[in-house]
């Protein structure tokens, strides 16, 4: 997973002591930064998966919420009255209460660990979205490319063969007509080259696949069914 | 229609070398007659595969170079029935494709064909496959 990073928004000194003991506590910590409602500016903010918004001064909740892009993964860990949550969940989705109880810093923690998961596994979907939709454009290409090699090696076989008939009898040729005819024949092998390499990558990357995929059905074949 | 033992067949032809090209391409019919005309063959073109054993009863070639890739009628189908004629099945048939997976070659064995050459070829590996039957 990749290192993740927590703003903690309060001012109360000791609640952000207490979540930052906590959370060095855990096998996996993110980095922590803690900020006042003073020194808060969403834009300037360090960057970050999530912000625990603790007890603020009176007045300061309601700027700092308003500050904040309704996308962003928020925690709200001070008190508000059930109508004003009801507005805020409203505004921000992804914002989530957490009431000040005994036991709310265990609750936030794993309340925090799975929005932090959650947050990677978007970002790991999105990369893999953007990966997929550059492997189609590739895969484009390369259909093209197979559906023309066709027409390619048809064309080269009549460049060579010309080339070669020409050269079979040089004396008919004028030294110049001779240097071209050998200069055609020989780009037109170097292509042939270069379309042979590409048949052969198109072979491994079809006999990968196949092995993928006869290994993922094999994944996918129920315990009990495979021997 | 002339018929006539396969004995007979192979000896009428020995002396000629003679060589159908089947390919619905013109140009690459006339490039594969050139260069086995440089060698002394007798090459005979023929751009309709649909005409194929007409062309064979009145041509009497000693083998016959055959592209796989035709409309009406591809080069499978033509060696497919070539093979399975007891008129015509002792005639050597080489494919000549641009075709060039194992996959091909493999259906091109299937299909009883007696040798591959893959377009694009060198003078010398057209020669060789020929010279193997003629």
């Amino acid at each position: 997973m990749r290192h993740a990073n927590v703003v903690i928004l309060t001012d109360e000194t000791e609640f952000a002591r207490l979540l930052t003991a906590c959370w060095q506590a855990e096998r996996q910590a993110p980095g922590v930064t803690v900020l006042n409602s003073d020194l808060w500016r969403e834009q300037e903010a360090p960057a970050h998966d999530l912000i625990v918004v603790g007890p603020l001064r009176d007045g300061k909740l309601t700027s700092v919420l308003r500050s904040l892009e309704p996308a962003t993964a928020v925690i709200l860990c001070a008190p508000a009255d059930s109508r004003e949550l009801g507005q805020l969940r409203a505004k921000y989705p992804r914002l989530v209460h957490v009431p000040l109880r005994e036991d709310w810093a265990q609750t936030l923690l794993l309340v925090a660990g799975e929005s932090l998961r959650r947050t990677e596994a978007v970002r790991i979907a999105r990369e893999a979205e953007r990966s997929a939709a550059k492997n189609e454009n590739h895969a484009t290409l390369g259909r093209y490319m197979m559906d023309m090699k066709h027409s390619v090696n048809n064309a080269l076989t009549s460049m060579l063969g010309n080339a070669e008939l020409l050269l079979l009898e040089p004396g008919q040729l004028s030294s110049q007509s001779l240097a071209q005819i050998k200069t055609i024949h020989s780009m037109a092998l170097r292509i042939n080259e270069v379309m042979q390499r590409f048949s052969s990558l198109a072979n491994e990357i079809q006999e990968a696949e196949k092995a993928s995929q006869a290994e993922t059905e094999e994944t996918g074949t129920p315990v009990s069914q495979r021997r | 229609m002339h018929l006539c033992s396969v004995d007979n067949y192979r000896e009428s032809t020995a002396v000629h070398k003679k060589v159908l090209i089947v390919d619905d391409s013109p140009a690459e019919v006339k490039l594969m007659q050139g260069l086995l005309e440089k060698e002394g063959y007798w090459p005979v073109g023929l751009s309709d595969p649909r005409r194929v054993e007409e062309t064979i009863t009145s041509e009497r070639p000693s083998v016959i170079l055959l592209d796989i890739v035709m409309p009406d009628r591809n080069g499978y189908q033509v060696c497919r029935d070539l093979k399975g004629s007891a008129e015509f099945n002792s005639i050597p048939v080489i494919m000549v494709t641009s075709k060039d997976s194992v996959s091909d070659k493999f259906w091109g064995q299937q299909q009883g064909a007696d040798g591959y050459v893959t377009k694009p070829f060198t003078r010398e590996e057209l020669l060789r496959a020929v010279r193997r039957f003629a």
